[in-house]
């Protein structure tokens, strides 16, 4: 499939044949940097200067490869596909083997970066645990409870993307069993053919 | 066993034949025991014919007494013997002495388990169940093409229940499941020592 540039998207690009091969480089680095640290306005005043041109234009060549390499990573077009696209933007033949490579080089990490952002639901992290018997309580003083404690971490959520939400749990010896049934159910479901048809045909 | 003097006054009263004869005194056994077993308190748990003609203030102290004695009984996990002894003391006749204890061995097991259910704890989990997805494509990436569970578990924390939903790659849920059955061996482990 081939990416469709918007005319914006094109005119932001269209600063990147004025300037050298090293400077797209550059541009490029700072792009993947961006995309996995943030932006920083400040790397664009400091080349804007460098270049004797406005921070306007480097801002907008910077999000521009930024936008480029996000959509092709996003759609994972191919080598061949990736060059016809940016063929519309009528540049050199360096400068499209430049773009091709940062893809190339980059396109997997990308698609890592991008499939953190939709994932707004709790994930497993670890469990932790422990056994324990209750053998008093202040309403009985001689008792024999064998309990499992799990702490749950999950990472995830609602807050902060880095953060562990932890969850102390108890499960009685029965219950315990139980889950272990019904997980391996889970992880049975997913052998069946069932299963492998759908995960062949949707490709 | 220690009873404080309020209660041993109360319990003292009980073991009065003059102030409570053989059915007065199976009526009041029974209602303690069936007051405690209740979870509503019940106001008119001594309104009975049998009580009808004991003081009242009299009664309630004997109640009172009646029913911290089979808690401070259960809690200690006091044998038959020690029990006698202790309504012995304070001058129950054997009859009675036989009466309280044979009440006592039929709702002893459920006093056992309500009062263990007292207390705090982390919430309970009862149940889990799962769905398998398979992630094709969001908003940001195309071709994801991965398989992966949504996973609930269904927690009880004094009486009010709570789902904790996650998600799982197959990985993690292998890891999961694997982290279970070391605990579940550990457990078998335990019990055969």
């Amino acid at each position: 499939m081939l990416l469709v540039l918007s005319d914006d998207h094109k005119e932001h690009l269209s600063f990147l044949p004025k300037v050298d091969a090293a400077v797209v480089g550059e541009f490029g680095r700072i792009a993947l940097e961006f995309l996995r640290r943030g932006s920083s306005p400040k790397i664009y005043e400091g080349a804007a200067r460098k270049l004797c041109v406005p921070v306007e234009m480097v801002q907008h060549g910077v999000e521009g490869l930024m936008y480029l390499m996000t959509e092709s990573s996003k759609h994972m077009i191919s080598e061949v596909d990736f060059l016809d696209s940016v063929l519309v933007l009528g540049f050199g033949e360096e400068l499209n083997q430049i773009l091709l490579q940062l893809y190339l080089q980059h396109h997997s990490q990308i698609r890592s970066i991008l499939s953190q952002l939709p994932s707004n639901l709790p994930a497993y992290h670890n469990l932790e645990w422990r056994l324990d018997v209750q053998l008093a309580s202040r309403p009985v003083r001689q008792q024999v409870i064998p309990m499992l404690t799990m702490r749950l971490l999950l990472t995830g959520g609602c807050g902060s993307r880095d953060d562990l939400s932890r969850r102390v749990l108890q499960t009685d010896p029965s219950t315990l069993l139980h889950l272990i049934t019904t997980l391996e159910a889970a992880l049975a479901a997913i052998k069946t053919n069932h299963a492998r048809r759908i995960f062949r045909n949707i490709k | 066993m220690e009873l404080s003097e309020s209660v041993q006054r109360g319990l003292q009263a009980l073991a009065d034949p003059s102030a409570f004869d053989q059915s007065s005194y199976r009526a009041l056994v029974d209602a303690s025991f069936r007051s405690l077993r209740s979870s509503q308190a019940d106001p008119g748990v001594l309104d009975q014919p049998e009580l009808k003609q004991i003081d009242q203030i009299l009664l309630k102290q004997s109640h009172t007494a009646a029913t911290t004695f089979i808690l401070e009984a259960v809690k200690q996990n006091a044998d038959k013997s020690t029990m006698s002894s202790c309504l012995e003391e304070l001058s129950f006749s054997a009859d009675k002495v036989e009466l309280f204890n044979s009440t006592h061995q039929k709702h002893r097991k459920e006093l056992e388990r309500l009062l263990a259910s007292i207390g705090r704890c982390p919430p309970q989990i009862n149940d889990a169940s799962w769905r398998l997805q398979y992630h094709v494509k969001n908003g940001q990436v195309d071709k994801v093409n991965e398989p992966f569970y949504l996973l609930s578990l269904n927690t009880e924390n004094k009486g009010s229940s709570e789902d904790i939903n996650f998600t799982c790659t197959v990985e993690q849920l292998q890891d999961l499941v694997g982290k279970l059955k070391d605990a579940a061996k550990s457990v078998e482990k335990a019990s055969q020592m």
